[in-house]
């Protein structure tokens, strides 16, 4: 039972590497397309994974940041997410980890609420993206914004590391620290 | 932790030195005098990134002693913010210690950096300038819009003015007072007519038909000849008794034929239909109703 951790191997030469987790395959596979479609400096390399831990291959590279996909229309990713949780370093949350939740915008279909996302994602200190992945216009900006993200959490942009992902990330939604 | 900015200036070191070596190529691949002062530079920036990649060894090794530790929900929070805490002073005191290695004051250095750096700035300049461009367009077709919006509201408003001034022109001051002082007016006026009607119509009667003699009558008693001893009337006061019941009476307007009634006269008006015979009784007469 391996853990993930952040820093286990030495990074590739400009290359940044993404590990998206999530039940819904067809949904990671396309913002993996969109994400490779982006035009970025750095090499970007995007593993797919259902859940943690991963069968362990040496052939993988450093994991440079890690996105939970959470479907709100369906408790069973929602559950999922929440075992990997469990595999995964500590480290990872200093920045190098977020929350994606997908399919807000069919409230009628949300078995999952809302807040309970956000509760997590407070939990764990990190980021938190609502995106539809299915429409492919916000598909792609958050592929954007993933892999800007990800330059970041592997390094590549001077002056900005991945500790301070967290604060500036923080949306007006999360609670106020006084809520702890 | 706060071995990230190390890994991000040595990322930025190999990329431009890659980028470098192939513009150095483009730039002088013919020139001899200068190979020393071109494979200099590129040497420099090499050795420099070998030895950063040294240092990022070393460290990866002291990381991979470090052990592993995984988070439950109830003490995430918690210890995620002391390792927090703990990884920002790191970090900041080691922004703070370290002095900013400059990359060799080169001019091919500079110049492919300045190059990209102008590159990146240039088409993000481009990216705006399209933005704004658009949003402009939009602009000035909502401007257009609501002059337009504006126009017509304008006309609409000046028709309205018109209007309205045309009709406080029609509308006169409505009082009541005035209303009965018109009327009253009125009815004088009507009334005045009526006199005037009727004193003309008492002269033209007196002038053209008087009543008979009285002394013709007296002479004529003898001769057996019926004459009525009563007061004649006048031709005027027959037609008023004849209007006066027409009007207090409408549904008898009949009036009885009497001696006072100068026969001559009520063939006249009867001849000239000026009065009717009752239908049944030949001795009642009444006033055509002219006005019906």
């Amino acid at each position: 039972m391996s853990v993930l951790r952040p820093l286990d191997k030495q990074p590739g030469l400009n290359t940044a590497t993404i590990l998206l987790v999530g039940t819904e395959d067809a949904l990671l596979q396309q913002l993996a397309d969109s994400m490779l479609k982006e035009d970025c400096a750095s090499e970007l390399r995007v593993h797919l994974a259902r859940s943690l831990p991963l069968p362990s291959s040496a052939n993988r590279p450093r994991i440079d940041l890690i996105v939970f996909v959470v479907n709100l229309h369906s408790k069973y990713s929602l559950r999922n997410v929440e075992e990997s949780l469990h595999h995964v370093d500590a480290t990872f949350f200093l920045g190098k980890a977020a929350f994606l939740a997908t399919g807000a915008g069919r409230e009628s279909h949300c078995s999952v609420h809302r807040n309970t996302i956000v509760k997590l994602a407070h939990t764990y200190r990190s980021p938190l993206f609502f995106c539809d992945l299915e429409i492919e216009d916000f598909r792609a900006t958050m592929a954007q914004r993933l892999v800007r993200v990800l330059q970041i959490c592997a390094g590549h942009v001077p002056g900005v590391s991945a500790l301070n992902l967290p604060s500036l990330l923080r949306s007006s939604e999360t609670p106020a620290p006084e809520d702890l | 932790m706060y071995t990230y900015f190390y890994f991000s200036f040595s990322y930025k070191a190999k990329k431009n030195t890659r980028h470098m070596s192939l513009n150095q190529q483009d730039l002088d691949p013919d020139s001899s005098t200068d190979m020393k002062d071109v494979t200099n530079p590129e040497e420099e920036l090499i050795k420099e990134c070998e030895e950063m990649w040294k240092d990022m060894e070393e460290c990866q090794k002291k990381l991979s002693l470090v052990g592993t530790e995984t988070l439950t929900d109830s003490n995430a929070q918690l210890s995620l913010l002391i390792m927090q805490v703990k990884c920002l002073t790191a970090e900041l005191s080691q922004w703070q210690k370290e002095n900013p290695e400059i990359i060799p004051l080169n001019e091919e250095v500079l110049v492919t950096l300045g190059k990209e750096e102008f590159q990146k700035l240039r088409h993000d300049l481009e990216l705006v300038l399209s933005t704004i461009q658009s949003k402009n367009e939009k602009l000035k077709e909502d401007l257009e819009r609501e002059q337009q919006w504006l126009e017509e509201q304008q006309q609409i408003l000046e028709s309205l003015d018109v209007l309205h001034s045309e009709l406080k022109n029609q509308v006169v001051t409505i009082s009541e007072s005035r209303i009965f002082d018109e009327l009253n007016t009125k009815m004088r006026d009507v009334k005045e007519f009526k006199e005037k009607l009727l004193i003309t119509l008492g002269e033209f009667l007196e002038d053209h038909f008087p009543l008979p003699d009285r002394n013709v009558k007296k002479k004529k008693k003898k001769t057996n000849i019926q004459e009525s001893t009563a007061q004649l009337i006048t031709l005027h006061e027959m037609l008023e008794i004849l209007l006066n019941r027409l009007f207090d009476v409408p549904h008898d307007p009949y009036v009885k034929i009497s001696d006072s009634f100068w026969p001559p006269y009520i063939e006249l008006l009867l001849r000239n239909g000026i009065a009717l015979r009752h239908p049944d009784d030949p001795t009642r007469i009444r006033l055509e109703a002219f006005h019906q």
